[in-house]
């Protein structure tokens, strides 16, 4: 689990223009502080700006806004909330603007704006129904330097154990040279960047080592949700096909997640050695690269406890792939019918995106369901490719009916259902992707 | 007026943060309903398929509706007189708890406080660490050498704040046991300075001579903890009770922590029963047998690896992930425990049953291998 390294500071003010230098200087102090280079605290300190300006405009005088930054080893975080009661909810939206009749061109749009300084911006509801704006900003690290080689040996005997910082730098050396980029998370490109990751909770690593202190293989974990952990490897270093070096990384994260609130445990960038016979496969997914190529993943998924049942709320449109996929993973599920009998709706709906740039990918959540659904989704994907976003995923959560209701937009709007992850959210989890 | 919920945060100790719940598998009326099957072999639980011996049957078919509004005794008066007789020592040597996970509780609660620590294998019955964990002790797990418990590895993990080791013997779910003299040696090494719990569940299945009485050892070792339940040989484990013995003085400090009329009058009074009746234990002995023979070679033929010992279960491990066999052999009636939650992926354990449970076991386990193998999985 993520582990805040304790360094945190806060600042409260007002949406008023005059405590916006206040708010930018404590961001960009606060950032170098915490080791963060120039570079990357100026650019928080202009998405803080962004924001707070965008606060200032839409939620009238005088309303409460706390900035807390913090520091979480690789990154900075920045959390922003202002927590109003009667907060217009459209303006969860990427593309809600200052006012309904405001021409002004899509670069009048903070939210927007704030997201290219960024690493990461997310929006969700926060405190006592407000808003919370979360910005990551990660630290700059040296590449892996692939002159540097491995010593490959085939271990007779191994022992498991957590690897410290100098063997979890040579690891990941060793990944970037012997793994194709596909198999691997973006981040291992920085071994430093792995070893501020697993000290901060953010991945767990086991690795098997030989009497001598050789390394024979590795394999990493991270927890993506409450429910949901994401396994990347094994991977493994001059061992002969059949060493028993890749069941015994995979038993052991088995073995520290078994007794842990994780339902699932997933592979989506599995490496040759993955121990298939630990899983089941999920579907696929396609990740688009900058030059349009397509890397197909598939989403390997391992349930951690007996599946007691559970009911998917269902919309008529989706019925037949939720059918398909519960009948081939064998998932005991009784599908409930949301159905629109008339009743008002929400005028307006709205999403909330998790934009990260250095993937290329964002992915929509819903918040709200409301009658301009399509056109929200529509208004949203217009943004995002105007970004130059590729990868776009819609998550939705089975569990919570309302949800269902954008099922018939993404359809219209391009989007396909790909895979099932089940206990992914409330309930199952479909994703979603557009074009692929 | 709506009140504000309630600061959880503040509230909750960080060790029940981190803990999670168990969540016990629903009926099975509702299972079958959403499994899709018209009948379930219930293979999970190691619950005794021949049901309570027939004198405890006549007690719970002749238990007058009156006496359930009267309190039970309290410490389970009558059936720790007979205890003593049957095992030789004195009534306030026992006490009788809502199932033995009850009697773990009170154990842990009498012996631990902050910054002590309990030890226990990795790969065992999960409630000794459970309840440790969530009373905010810490668990020491020591991996399982070839199956069973590692003696010396354990008595390695022991520091000035362990406080009890608990021993499965036979360990569910490997059914590996220590021998009498593996068992003294250890409680010689030991020498006193912690509690050595003995969970001997599954004891009256297990017909080896080597095979320890935790019982017999109580008076040498006062030290010793012996627990003992009514769910499994004598099969009732709907009542929930089951209990401990130990040295007058062990057993007086944990008593301090007992709840007492935890135990009903309904299965104090069939447990009584229950130990009057000597052929009940042979008759299950047998099915167990004939059971765990078919087993072994049927998983022999389709060339499946498995760990057979003592106790009425056996695991065996499958070329995919368990808790997908549990789906499929689900789909198709049978109910069996996947064993991911006690740190063995890949592996099922089975209760041995009659045998057309046993069957319909076989029958299924194959289904779904071949349709595994058919789709080139």
């Amino acid at each position: 689990m993520k582990k805040d390294t304790g360094k945190a500071l806060s600042l409260s003010v007002w949406t008023d223009m005059g405590f916006l230098p206040l708010c930018t200087s404590f961001v960009e102090n606060s950032a170098l502080a915490f080791g963060l280079d120039a570079n990357g605290a100026t650019a928080l300190t202009l998405a803080v700006e962004e924001i707070f300006s965008y606060l200032c405009r839409i939620s009238g005088p005088d309303r409460g806004v706390t900035i807390r930054s913090s520091s979480r080893r690789y990154y900075n975080l920045v959390e922003i909330s202002c927590p109003v009661h009667d907060f217009d909810m459209r303006l969860f939206n990427l593309t809600a603007r200052v006012s309904a009749e405001d021409e002004a061109s899509l670069e009048q749009m903070g939210l927007l704006i704030a997201s290219r300084f960024v690493d990461r911006l997310n929006v969700t509801q926060g405190p006592d129904k407000g808003i919370l704006l979360s910005l990551v900003k990660e630290k700059s690290y040296p590449k892996a330097d692939q002159s540097i080689t491995i010593q490959q040996k085939e271990l007779s005997r191994f022992s498991l154990s957590r690897p410290q910082p100098e063997l979890i730098k040579i690891i990941t050396i060793a990944v970037n040279s012997l793994y194709p980029p596909s198999m691997f998370p973006k981040a291992f490109r920085y071994p430093g960047k792995v070893v501020d990751m697993v000290e901060g909770g953010e991945y767990e690593a086991i690795a098997a080592t030989g009497p001598d202190g050789s390394v024979g293989g590795a394999l990493f974990w991270r927890w993506v949700s409450d429910k949901t952990v994401e396994c990347f490897g094994p991977y493994i270093f001059g061992q002969t096909r059949g060493s028993a070096i890749a069941e015994g990384l995979l038993e052991a994260c088995i073995g520290a997640i078994a007794k842990s609130p994780a339902l699932g445990l997933v592979s989506l960038l599995p490496t040759e050695e993955l121990p298939r016979e630990h899983f089941e496969d999920l579907g696929t997914l396609t990740l688009f690269d900058e030059k349009g190529g397509g890397t197909r993943l598939t989403a390997y998924f391992r349930q951690m406890h007996e599946d007691p049942g559970a009911y998917s709320w269902c919309h008529t449109e989706l019925e037949s792939f939720l059918r398909s996929q519960y009948a081939r993973l064998a998932m005991p599920r009784e599908i409930i019918f949301v159905k629109d009998q008339g009743e008002t709706k929400n005028p307006f709906s709205v999403l909330s995106v998790d934009i990260e740039r250095s993937a290329n990918k964002a992915t929509i959540r819903p918040v709200r369901s409301g009658n301009d659904m399509e056109k929200n989704l529509v208004g949203h994907l217009d943004l995002l490719r105007n970004e130059s976003i590729r990868n776009l995923f819609f998550v939705m959560d089975l569990g919570i009916p309302w949800q269902t209701e954008f099922t018939h937009s993404l359809l219209q709007s391009g989007f396909s259902p790909r895979v099932v992850v089940p206990y992914g959210g409330e309930g199952d989890q479909v994703i979603f992707q557009l074009g692929a | 007026m709506t009140m504000h919920a309630p600061p959880l945060d503040r509230l909750v100790p960080e060790y029940i943060k981190r803990f999670e719940p168990y969540i016990p598998s629903k009926p099975d009326d509702e299972l079958k309903k959403l499994y899709g099957c018209t009948r379930l072999s219930r293979l999970n639980n190691n619950e005794n398929p021949l049901g309570p011996p027939p004198a405890a049957r006549d007690v719970i078919d002749g238990f007058p509706p009156p006496a359930a509004s009267v309190y039970p005794s309290g410490d389970a008066y009558y059936l720790r007189y007979k205890l003593a007789e049957k095992f030789g020592l004195h009534p306030d040597q026992f006490l009788v708890g809502n199932g033995a996970n009850e009697v773990i509780t009170f154990v842990i609660k009498a012996f631990c406080q902050e910054g002590d620590n309990i030890i226990t294998a990795d790969k065992t019955f999960a409630v000794y660490e459970w309840v440790a964990e969530f009373s905010g002790f810490e668990a020491r797990l020591v991996p399982l050498k070839d199956f069973g418990y590692d003696d010396a590895g354990m008595l390695q993990a022991v520091d000035e704040r362990t406080k009890i080791i608990f021993v499965c013997n036979p360990n569910n779910p490997t059914g590996t046991y220590w021998s009498r003299e593996r068992l003294l040696r250890f409680l010689d090494a030991v020498d006193g300075r912690q509690i050595v719990v003995l969970d001997e569940a599954y004891f009256e299945f297990v017909e080896k001579e080597d095979f320890p009485n935790g019982m017999a050892l109580i008076e040498s070792y006062p030290n010793l903890v012996v627990f003992r339940t009514f769910s499994k040989m004598y099969a009732l484990a709907g009542l929930r009770i089951g209990y401990l013995a130990g040295s007058k003085e062990v057993v007086d400090v944990i008593r301090r922590t007992c709840v007492v009329y935890s135990v009903n009058s309904l299965a104090q009074q069939a447990a009584l029963a229950a130990l009057e009746d000597g052929e009940h234990v042979n008759r299950t002995r047998q099915l167990v047998r004939e059971g765990r023979e078919y087993l072994e070679r049927e998983l022999r033929r389709m060339g499946l690896f498995f760990v057979s010992g003592e106790g009425n279960y056996m695991m065996l491990k499958l070329p995919m992930s368990d808790t997908l066999a549990y789906r499929k052999l689900m789909a198709r009636g049978v109910m069996i425990r996947s064993m991911t939650g006690f740190r063995f992926p890949n592996w099922i354990r089975i209760t041995i049953s009659y045998m057309e449970a046993m069957n319909a076991f076989i029958e299924a386990l194959e289904a779904i291998l071949s349709e595994m193998k058919s789709r080139g999985a």
